[in-house]
């Protein structure tokens, strides 16, 4: 039996059937996202330059020997253009969840550690720039400042930041008003040791979730923003834009359009799966 | 309408009336085949006849029935106001609700349509004689009034109207009769008719300041109007054509998302869709029930090279760039076929003076390469602005910077998005592209943009000659020399100018078989946007 | 306690008030910054010198632009948005067309939606690690996976094209046929849940499990209660907070973000009203759809925030 009406730390979960540290699935999921990570990096340069170029190919033509992905909407091999997509996919889609999210969760364990002042300041401030929905304020940074990649992935950064804002926010504050966090104030323990030792090893379990789900939000507002006309220009173009360039192959069921869609699906899927199959303790119990 | 006059021809004034009579009553093949043979015909005679009926019914049109159609723009600035009007939507809207003093037929000359005649003797001072007895919607008769009115406002700055620069060429417009109306013009214009035919032109009521309701002379009245929505357009049962317009009312939507146009289409919401996609053209064709109706016009989208800034100073460079344009990749791959080939001049196949002669300029990578050599501009990158704002302009530059890989010329291609493009990217790149809509006057295309001093020419092309021959040719009454005088000013622009005009598009429209009535008029597509006027439903 | 509340209430609202008036001069400003204006985008090719000049004067765009925010902000503050550059129509009244049909669309999503999520995620925390919780779960994020665009797209080949089932647009509010119109809301919703119910329902499902991780449920559970008692007396007030917030930030979507829904079945909502005017740089309008958006995200956000604190007595004194 337990002594849960003294002040310990809450007891690690029961023992579960054994099972072995790092699942399948857990390793499933890294090897395609290490998979990706890689075709990121050398990918492009592993393809020949005429690999994407347009020849004397049929446009949208079926999966061949010459064409794996077969040919995309001007005749172009597609898997030539997934390939070269992944670098705008991964990275800017990274690059912009991990800000939104380590600087929302940041800003929200500095409100809730915080006294009322600063969490109203924090939460309003917030608040304000969530106000205006996503697109819309996609829209016009983009009419107003281009398309380059540096404004797409501030701009995607700071629709979704109040998002985990808010949600690591009503986390945090939930676990502050908790007894251990109480008596570490009595400590005499200060703000910032509170915001990291006590309460973000308590959220980050969710917010690793919420993680996973933001990457998907973020790869998903890149296509729409080309699905406005916005997001990456050509002839560049994220696993989103390759989506909508070829949107006319949706009624031929050619490769075209199936293989960007399932490239995203597999990556997203993947992120997702692997931070819920992470080793345990990593994610503080689940 | 030939089949029917072919079955008259065949059997008869009275056989023929009865036979299409039959079957319009709904009589099967069976049924007007037994009709024929029951007085001894052969047994193959009475099979082509009946195939020959069935035909006549087809092409006569029907009265009755409502359709729905979608154009590719809906915005807040929809508008009825002919002045302010911009695109297929308002356009097409306007045909359905106004007329022009003249219309342009299936050959882009002018009709009599609101003047029964025009006349001149200079190309300066014109006469129309206005028809009698045309009513607007509210009853209120035609007069000369309305036409001055409608005519002269476009030259008001604060109409703020798109055809002011057209407009500025005619001093007066006045009334010169019961029916009559003279239009005198600073300088003489013989394509004057054309112009008042274009839908600027319209006439509208004289006073009109709030043109939410419609009222014009026009086949259709209007029913309802939302801006960005739709609008409905009921009959006008005292349209001063006879017989038209057939059908009893038109729904016109906008669709901005091409995808969901052709899926409406294909669902059976819609009856007819303007810009489709070459690439859903064998979709269309593929579901029974469907087909495309094609018009191939004189709009093209131009690569831009300015002469005055920029690499477009240097001659060579222009030269490279206009042989590295591969057009037949482009007619391939880019409009799937429905195109045709442009020879860098503005003028296109359906304009009666389009010039055969002029060489076509080919896809040659040695000339190309040669030029860029000597151009001295070696492997620096040469930004080129397109934007889906001009039709095909992102896909075209695509193809030319993958050409240029070739030879050694680093085209470096920046997609504007649609928005704000023609204000702030359009005639500022020194490198870039522009689209033209088409335009039924040669002498419009080439004052508009190709005049020295004119404000669209795009590549800043400055030519004593080629305006001096503008003027001329305006003039001209004789039509070889005016022919001639065209021909030259072609063969300046393909030879001088800093515009490459890969191809000429065609506007593809897709329809359910039952509507009939469509052909083109290389305005545009949906018939010119006049189409409300000419359709007709199919049983 | 319901003075605590009262009090709460106000303090939030007032907040709310500000935020608002912060809005809309960021909105303001940020357009400002935007190339071209009102005239040059009605205009575009066939624009002249003087054409621009006297559409300008019309338009009301020779006036400094903080006089014209002030002008908007003043008349907004009496009840009045102003006009619309553009046509020249009340902003007012351009909104008023189009909010019942946004309002339409999302209510009905949100009754659809909002149950499905909720009762997916408390589901799949109580049977966590079970097959149906990897199902769930896996499942959410691939649906979530696939772009809006796409979805929609292929709900509209295979049920308006291939089926025949459903009609491929959609027109709003229609009082002629209540039938025919859900028969029309069938695959926007449908769109719009596939992007929706996942979040809300990840996050259900996280905040429920966390719940079921503190020794309280423990004790619970030695009690003698069921799982099912255990999970919705025990755990869910207390997770109520972070779900009520999950819930809120989905449904404040509605409003703004449902732009490709509506471009693909041609809804009329408010959406793509927004859009229209930032294209046409019509200030009022983007201004006045600003506001609502706000307004709206700010309700629910607060609503959230109640109901938080209604449920976790210790944070009525933050």
């Amino acid at each position: 039996m337990n002594d849960s009406t003294l002040t310990l730390p809450p007891k690690p979960p029961k023992p579960r059937p054994v099972r072995p540290a790092v699942n399948a699935v857990a390793l499933l999921s890294g090897a395609v996202l290490l998979f990706w990570l890689i075709a990121a990096l050398i990918g492009p340069s592993l393809m020949s330059q005429g690999g994407a170029s347009m020849g004397e190919d049929a446009v949208f033509a079926p999966i061949s020997a010459a064409h794996w992905f077969g040919t995309d909407f001007l005749g172009r091999d597609v898997l030539a253009r997934v390939v070269q997509g992944t670098r705008y996919t991964v990275g800017v889609a990274l690059t912009a969840t991990l800000l939104a999210s380590g600087s929302g969760t940041l800003l929200a364990l500095l409100a809730a550690a915080s006294g009322r002042w600063l969490d109203a300041v924090l939460s309003r401030a917030v608040d304000t720039l969530t106000s205006v929905p996503g697109k819309m304020f996609a829209l016009i940074m983009v009419a107003a400042f281009g398309s380059r990649l540096p404004t797409l992935i501030l701009t995607a950064a700071i629709i979704y930041l109040p998002g985990a804002y808010r949600i690591a926010r009503s986390l945090a504050v939930n676990i502050d008003a908790m007894d251990y966090v109480t008596v570490a104030r009595t400590r005499g323990e200060g703000r910032l040791y509170i915001m990291l030792h006590e309460i973000l090893p308590n959220i980050i379990g969710p917010m690793l979730a919420d993680l996973g789900l933001r990457f998907v939000y973020v790869v998903l507002l890149l296509a729409s923003l080309s699905f406005l006309g916005l997001g990456v220009q050509p002839p560049a173009a994220d696993w989103g834009s390759l989506v909508r360039e070829n949107i006319g192959a949706l009624p031929l069921g050619s490769a075209a359009i199936i293989m960007p869609a399932l490239a995203i699906a597999s990556l997203t899927i993947a992120v997702n799966l692997l931070i819920d199959n992470l080793p345990g303790s990593a994610r503080g119990g689940h | 309408m030939n089949e029917s006059k072919r079955l008259h021809h065949l059997v008869g004034p009275q056989d023929s009336t009865r036979l299409l009579e039959a079957v319009k009553r709904g009589a099967s093949r069976r049924d007007v085949l037994a009709m024929l043979m029951a007085g001894g015909m052969q047994a193959t005679l009475a099979g082509g006849l009946s195939s020959l009926a069935f035909a006549a019914h087809a092409a006569t049109p029907k009265r009755g029935g409502r359709i729905r159609v979608a154009g590719a723009t809906a915005a807040i600035t929809d508008t009825l106001d002919p002045a302010k009007m911009s695109n297929q939507t308002d356009y097409s809207r306007g045909t359905m609700l106004y007329n022009g003093l003249t219309s342009l037929d299936g050959s882009l000359t002018p009709q009599p349509a609101l003047a029964e005649s025009f006349d001149t003797k200079d190309a300066k001072t014109w006469v129309f004689k206005l028809r009698k007895d045309v009513k607007f919607h509210d009853g209120k008769a035609l007069t000369p009034a309305d036409v001055v009115f409608s005519i002269m406002r476009h030259k008001d700055p604060a109409t703020a109207s798109k055809a002011k620069a057209l407009a500025d060429q005619i001093d007066t417009v006045k009334a010169s009769g019961a029916n009559e109306v003279t239009v005198t013009l600073s300088a003489a214009n013989a394509d004057l008719p054309v112009i008042l035919g274009t839908f600027h032109f319209m006439i509208v009521k004289d006073g009109t300041a709030d043109f939410s309701t419609g009222i014009g002379t026009g086949p259709y009245k209007l029913k309802e109007f939302k801006p960005g929505v739709r609008s409905i357009a009921v009959r006008n049962d005292a349209y001063w054509k006879p017989g038209k317009p057939y059908l009893d009312e038109i729904e016109f939507v906008g669709i901005g998302d091409e995808g969901a146009r052709v899926n409406a289409l294909l669902s059976g919401d819609l009856d007819l869709v303007a810009s489709v996609n070459p690439r859903s053209v064998d979709r269309i064709k593929g579901t029974p029930g469907f087909a495309v109706f094609s018009t191939q016009s004189g709009q093209y989208s131009d690569l831009i090279m300015r002469k005055d800034a920029g690499p477009g100073t240097n001659p060579d460079f222009i030269l490279a760039m206009k042989h590295l344009i591969d057009r037949e990749q482009m007619r391939k791959s880019v409009a799937l076929g429905h195109a045709v080939l442009g020879n860098d001049q503005p003028i296109d196949p359906t304009n009666r003076f389009y010039f055969a002669g002029l060489p076509q300029r080919a896809f040659d990578l040695d000339k190309a390469k040669f030029h860029l050599k000597k151009s001295g501009i070696g492997d620096a990158a040469v930004p080129v602005v397109a934007s889906p704002a001009a039709l095909y302009s992102v896909e075209m530059a695509l193809v030319m910077q993958q050409a240029a890989q070739k030879i050694g010329l680093n085209l470096d291609v920046k997609r504007m998005p649609a928005d704000g493009y023609w204000a702030n990217h359009w005639l500022n790149s020194q490198v870039g592209f522009g689209n033209v809509n088409p335009r039924p006057s040669a002498d419009t295309l080439l004052t508009l943009f190709f005049k020295s001093d004119a404000a669209w020419n795009e590549s800043r092309f400055k030519s004593e000659k080629f305006d001096q021959l503008l003027v001329s040719s305006r003039a001209e009454t004789d039509l070889a020399k005016r022919k001639q005088q065209y021909a030259d000013m072609q063969t300046m622009i393909h030879e001088q100018a800093g515009i490459g005009i890969p191809l000429f598009l065609a506007s593809l429209d897709g329809h359910s078989t039952k509507l009939n009535g469509l052909s083109p008029i290389p305005l545009g597509g949906l018939m010119g946007y006049s189409f409300g006027e000419h359709v007709w439903l199919e049983g | 306690m319901n003075g605590l509340i009262l009090r709460l209430t106000l303090q939030r609202v007032a907040l709310a008030l500000v935020s608002l008036l912060v809005v809309s001069a960021l909105v303001f400003a940020i357009t400002a910054v935007l190339p071209g204006d009102a005239a040059q985008a009605q205009l575009g090719q066939e624009a002249t010198p003087e054409t621009l000049k006297a559409l300008r004067q019309q338009m009301g765009l020779d006036v400094p632009a903080p006089v014209r925010y002030w002008r908007w902000l003043s008349g907004l503050l009496k009840g009045q948005p102003g006009e619309s550059i553009v046509t020249h129509t009340p902003v007012a009244d351009m909104l008023g067309s189009r909010l019942p049909n946004s309002l339409l669309l999302a209510a009905i999503t949100i009754v659809v939606a909002v149950p499905l999520a909720l009762v997916l995620g408390i589901a799949a925390a109580m049977y966590r690690g079970s097959v149906f919780d990897r199902v769930v779960s896996s499942g959410a994020v691939a649906v979530v996976s696939v772009p809006e665009f796409l979805v929609a797209t292929l709900a509209v080949l295979v049920f308006a094209v291939e089926l025949h089932w459903l009609p491929a647009l959609s027109y709003g509010v229609s009082f002629d046929s209540p039938l025919k119109m859900l028969r029309s809301f069938a695959m926007p919703v449908m769109t719009l849940c596939c992007v929706m119910v996942a979040q809300m329902m990840r996050m259900t499902r996280a905040a429920v499990i966390d719940q079921l991780k503190a020794p309280y449920i423990e004790m619970v559970l030695l009690k003698g209660a069921t799982p099912m008692r255990m999970v919705l007396a025990h755990a869910l007030p207390n997770a109520v907070g972070p779900i009520a917030n999950a819930v809120a930030m989905t449904l404040s979507y509605l409003l703004g973000g449902v732009i490709i829904v509506e471009t693909i079945f041609n809804y009329p909502g408010v959406a793509s009203l927004m859009v229209d005017g930032v294209t046409q740089r019509d200030m009022p309008l983007v201004q006045t759809c600003a506001m609502l958006f706000c307004a709206a995200y700010l309700a629910l956000v607060t609503i959230a925030d109640i109901i938080s604190i209604v449920a976790n007595p210790r944070l009525r004194y933050r």
